[in-house]
């Protein structure tokens, strides 16, 4: 689950470079166990993930956070549901392309059958109604797609307004962008500015989900940066497993 | 020939049970908590139905606070949590440290769960099966709140201390002990592997209100 040898240093000095900050120091071969936990860890780029880590940090806590407390305070609940909804709904297409990629025909034809039911009797995506009728929700990106090909997740990053990554994630992240057919609405028509309202309103939803698991972790973790590095490697691994392990079968139910 | 046939029957008899004796023995010998676990999934309906009542008791946050603890320390196994949190570390420290070490992660422990009680109100549980990973037993349960996403919990349960205990709780894939560990390493790299940091940190984080 590494990098090959001969990437991790240009890795290192790309990074390095660019940062002005140094790679983790790797335990000497005498030292087994240490060396085991550097390996299991995989955070070779630990120092400049470190600062992204305090930059976002920052970032967040003078504009992120106050923002998503705003969000919540002044939209009720059922409100915010909408717009996640929404939101969702308009991310079905490019669900339904990993889920395709990942060979999961029963986890497309959820992601089809929500995106046809919601666009429509779900009012363009505000009511989850696919779910009542037998369609739950998933959620999946081209990272798992990728893992399920068999591709390393590769070391520990944290990126600048990303958070945690790794270059599958990333890799994932861009394809599923370059993927969506809503970031190839010609410019002059509204769905410009509807596109940078998904995008902000994406950003406040999310963070909105997370603003008390974050300070949680926060307040009772003694090192944050290395809990929230192990929490998202193991939801991560958990996520892929999850889409590995649904082999429903592909004829429906009513047809036995 | 025919006088020797019935002893030789005889001692292949024995033989055979000799062997499926020693085979017996030694599987229970290797894997002790093994036979012990049978008992899992009516043990974390048990505990999770204890749980479940004071946390929707219309009783005090104070009274609920003290009524957990009694029924946590019955059902879960906190010296080899904290052992397990410690990793390699743990047969560095000396027998002071490990004593005062699992002596705080008791209390922070105790304190992480009953701090946040609040969120907890109207919640049930369902039972969804159980898995065995390396002797220990994985009770899993989906945990519904009003208002919010179920979420899949799986209760690790193990019989290594006589009787079944919980030594991890893995929330939608995510597993406290080993990110409680992960923490505890990442720490001590950061303080020259000084596990008297460690407990001072503990220690701190008990005083902060």
């Amino acid at each position: 689950m590494r990098a090959p040898h001969i990437l991790r240093p240009a890795l290192c000095l790309g990074f390095g470079l660019a940062t002005l900050a140094a790679c983790a120091t790797k335990p000497p071969a005498s030292d087994p166990e240490a060396l085991q936990e550097y390996q299991q860890t995989n955070d070779p780029l630990e120092p400049t993930n470190r600062f992204f880590y305090r930059v976002n940090n920052t970032l967040d806590a003078y504009l992120l956070k106050p923002a998503a407390q705003a969000y919540v305070f002044v939209l009720p609940i059922p409100v915010r549901n909408g717009v996640h909804n929404f939101l969702s709904n308009l991310s079905s297409p490019v669900l339904l392309a990993d889920d395709v990629t990942q060979g999961k025909p029963r986890r497309a034809g959820d992601t089809f059958m929500r995106f046809m039911i919601n666009s429509t009797a779900g009012v363009v995506g505000l009511f989850d109604v696919a779910k009542e009728v037998g369609y739950p929700g998933h959620d999946s990106n081209f990272g798992v797609t990728l893992a399920l090909w068999g591709v390393p997740e590769g070391p520990f990053l944290y990126l600048p307004f990303l958070g945690p990554s790794s270059p599958r994630a990333f890799t994932g992240f861009a394809v599923d962008t370059a993927a969506d057919p809503f970031n190839y609405v010609p410019h002059g028509y509204g769905l410009l500015t509807l596109n940078w309202a998904r995008f902000g309103l994406g950003t406040l939803d999310t963070r909105s989900r997370y603003l008390g698991d974050i300070e949680k972790v926060k307040a009772t973790a003694l090192d944050p940066y290395a809990t929230f590095r192990s929490l998202y490697r193991q939801n991560t691994q958990s996520q892929i497993e999850k889409v590995r392990d649904d082999n429903r079968a592909t004829t429906p139910d009513w047809y036995q | 020939m025919t006088e020797t046939r019935p002893p030789m029957l005889f001692t292949r008899r024995r033989f055979l049970l000799a062997a499926s004796l020693l085979t017996a023995a030694l599987a229970t010998g290797l894997r002790p908590a093994a036979a012990q676990v049978q008992g899992a999934e009516p043990f974390v309906k048990s505990f999770a139905s204890q749980l479940v009542g004071i946390v929707n008791s219309p009783q005090s946050e104070a009274a609920k606070q003290a009524a957990l603890g009694p029924v946590i320390d019955q059902n879960v196994d906190v010296p080899a949590i904290a052992r397990f949190c410690l990793g390699r570390f743990w047969s560095q420290a000396t027998p002071a440290q490990q004593q005062e070490y699992v002596a705080l992660f008791h209390k922070v422990l105790l304190r992480n769960i009953t701090g946040h009680l609040g969120e907890y109100r109207g919640v049930t549980y369902q039972v969804t099966g159980t898995r065995n990973q390396g002797g220990e037993e994985l009770v899993g349960t989906t945990i519904d709140r009003p208002q919010q996403q179920p979420i899949d919990v799986e209760w690790v349960v193990s019989g290594q201390s006589g009787a079944p205990k919980v030594v991890d709780v893995i929330a939608e894939g995510t597993s406290l002990r080993l990110t409680q560990r992960q923490d505890y390493a990442s720490y001590l790299s950061r303080h020259s592997f000084n596990i008297d940091t460690l407990i001072a940190a503990l220690r701190r984080q008990l005083a902060r209100t």
